[in-house]
């Protein structure tokens, strides 16, 4: 294997590994404030269809990222109301808001398809990546270094800071924190907030980092990796980091079995395609098996707050 | 003038059938101010998604057969979430049930005979629970998530059908198209109604669900069923297993959901394709909820779900619109159903504003 296409394969296992990192981070937040929001596919669309109209319109990239996290935000809180206002079924809120995310996104995208849009350059200049190794490091769109740095933000929030406390506090005791004056309701609401937000962006990585295009479902699948992703990491932001790429070499393995015809094409095409689905599995049956699996699930997770009984 | 919710005693019967019938007429109204604002003819949409398909008698046939694996899945799911076991992935489910069919179809193909069909069905109910079977054991044994482990096995399984109808049983006469070959003539659904598409899976549908209603409301299995999902604690105190329900759960609503599978490719589709997967797997989620998790609620809102589906169809021929508004149209039901929840377990009370200072 030459090293140039050893940094192709980084490169594209990067690319691959963002939108879900990116997603399961916002989740992460959401389900640490005791929400479980299984919308992150539907809002992950929103954002998708969101991003690739204002680039096609505008023809700014950041822009496009900008409006995709604001339709994030505006999907979340159609969950946000219904589970937190009026205490509605998470589970149900959140595949409600799946269905609706999908045919909002392909009714907004009618007559989009097929039309091409430009991919998001490098953030650093050319210069700086032009020999392969810098490239590496150097040679990636703005939405990459921005997921890094949510990692290490998310992590310094809930960990360093007295804002990520009361979230913590409001997922593990709603009734403790509601008592001592907090607004159980409105962290909830910040959280489900942000985690719109982190999933719109996401959902922008697809047209602005993958395929310079709009395709119905084109997300196919990847939010409800980004929610599994958060109980493999036991809801840790470099855990995350680290599941995020293992499922990001998955789905590039699959690319290069598809095209290469090498060693790699003896497993059907198909078997490769479903291979990060059942990766999934696996891996949720290998972390049930850690003794410290579910311990770090925040106690109040999925359930609504009712402070008046 | 101001309001307050007041828990109710009671969860209210009348709120509880009243909400959905609410939730469907919210979703017209609002439907047709949406669309009409976002540059649609709104007013015409929900003419032709909602109305046309009951005005028409022509399309009488077409609600029959779109109703039917609806109402099938949409029971089993209504058994499952009744014990808080969260089966979504019916539409996996479905497919393999689909495929199972199909391989007896295939195998069998020119030696069959009346026991076609009843193997064929059997296949398809083994086949869905065998894969419902997978997120039961992960979750009693291991204790992993069912939400996450049976929406994966869908995806999966959706490359299986694309595997098999491309390479081992592909139709060597089908000029190239990645299919398998048709149904031979006992392998296929008869029709109940000469010159109409009714197939029996529609009679079956409705069988099922009154079967189902029997025996959750009327035997042990559907008591415990229901306890273990409304009082999980009560119902250990009272002897029920908690794995066992869960394994119930799974193995019916996977079982249903592959009798679907099998009845769709034997009925309207005749042969294994690429695009079998018609989401009704999903749908049906919805169809268990609106039906209020009870299978006589599910004969009927699997009808209203049938009506946007042909609806859909027919807006797209008359007014163009796209038939992914039919979605959108589905999902604002579930949301205008969840928020009408909370009025079966609150009652809203005017406040006086002296009160409502206090």
């Amino acid at each position: 294997m030459t090293s140039e296409l050893i940094i192709a394969i980084i490169v594209t296992v990067v690319g691959a590994s963002t939108p879900i990192l990116i997603a399961a981070l916002g989740e992460l937040v959401v389900e640490k404030s005791g929400v479980l929001n299984l919308g992150v596919e539907g809002m992950m669309l929103v954002g998708a269809i969101t991003a690739f109209v204002v680039l096609f319109t505008t023809g700014n990239h950041y822009l496009a990222i900008l409006c995709a996290a604001g339709a994030g935000v505006a999907t979340s809180l159609i969950f946000g109301f219904l589970t937190l206002s009026l205490s509605a079924n998470q589970t149900a809120t959140g595949l409600a808001l799946t269905i609706f995310g999908t045919g909002f996104s392909a009714l907004a995208g009618q007559g989009y398809s097929a039309r091409p849009v430009t991919l998001m350059g490098p953030l650093f200049p050319a210069d700086l990546a032009a020999h392969p190794i810098w490239r590496v490091l150097f040679g990636y769109s703005a939405l990459v270094y921005f997921s890094f740095a949510m990692v290490i933000g998310v992590w310094w929030f809930l960990k360093k800071t007295r804002a990520g406390l009361i979230l913590r506090a409001v997922g593990e005791n709603d009734l403790s924190a509601h008592s001592i004056g907090y607004s159980v309701v409105g962290v909830r609401y910040a959280a489900v907030a942000f985690g719109g937000a982190m999933a719109g962006i996401a959902g922008a990585c697809f047209p602005l980092l993958l395929t310079p295009q709009w395709a119905e479902r084109m997300t196919a699948g990847r939010g409800w990796i980004a929610v599994a992703l958060v109980v493999f990491a036991s809801w840790r932001p470099f855990r995350l980091l680290a599941g995020a790429y293992l499922f990001g070499l998955v789905m590039t393995m699959e690319l290069y079995a598809k095209a290469s015809g090498g060693p790699l094409s003896v497993i059907p095409a198909e078997l490769w395609a479903a291979m990060p689905y059942l990766a999934t599995v696996v891996v949720l049956v290998l972390i049930s098996l850690r003794r410290d699996a579910s311990s770090n699930a925040p106690a109040c997770l999925g359930r609504p707050f009712l402070p008046t009984n | 003038m101001q309001f307050r919710l007041e828990k109710r005693r009671e969860p209210s019967k009348v709120m509880l059938y009243a909400t959905p019938v609410a939730a469907v007429l919210l979703t017209m109204i609002v439907g047709a101010i949406i669309f009409s604002a976002i540059g649609y003819d709104g007013v015409g949409a929900v003419r032709e998604i909602f109305l046309t398909p009951l005005t028409n008698s022509f399309k009488w046939q077409d609600l029959g057969v779109k109703a039917a694996p609806l109402i099938i899945i949409g029971v089993g799911l209504s058994i499952a979430y009744r014990a808080n076991v969260w089966n979504i992935g019916a539409e996996g489910q479905y497919i393999m049930g689909g495929l199972a069919a199909t391989w007896v179809a295939l195998s069998t193909h020119g030696m069959g005979g009346w026991w076609t069909l009843p193997l064929m069905m059997l296949a398809g109910v083994l086949g869905g629970a065998a894969y419902a079977a997978i997120p039961a054991l992960l979750r009693t044994r291991l204790n992993v998530n069912e939400i996450l482990t049976s929406l994966m096995l869908t995806y999966a399984s959706v490359q299986l059908i694309y595997y098999l109808v491309r390479a081992p049983w592909k139709d060597p006469m089908g000029m190239g198209f990645p299919q398998t070959k048709r149904f031979a003539a006992e392998a296929l659904l008869p029709n109940i109604f000469p010159g109409t598409i009714v197939h029996a899976g529609v009679p079956i549908a409705i069988i099922v669900a009154l079967v189902a209603w029997f025996i959750m409301s009327r035997s042990v299995f559907g008591y415990q069923m229901r306890v273990v999902g409304a009082a999980p604690h009560a119902a250990r105190y009272g002897g029920f297993s908690e794995n066992k329900t869960i394994w119930l759960a799974l193995l019916v609503s996977g079982g249903l959901a592959g009798m679907a599978g099998m009845l769709e490719v034997a009925g309207p589709f005749q042969r294994m394709v690429p695009g079998f997967p018609t989401n009704y797997g999903f749908t049906a989620i919805i169809v268990a909820f609106l039906g209020r998790l009870n299978p006589l609620g599910v004969i009927f809102a699997g009808i209203v779900m049938a009506i946007t589906f042909v609806g859909g169809e027919v807006a797209q021929t008359t007014i163009g619109l796209s038939s992914s508004a039919t979605g959108v149209f589905q999902a604002m039901m579930l949301f205008f159903l969840l928020a009408g929840d909370i009025l079966v377990r609150y009652r809203l009370k005017r406040v006086a504003p002296q009160e409502a200072r206090a």
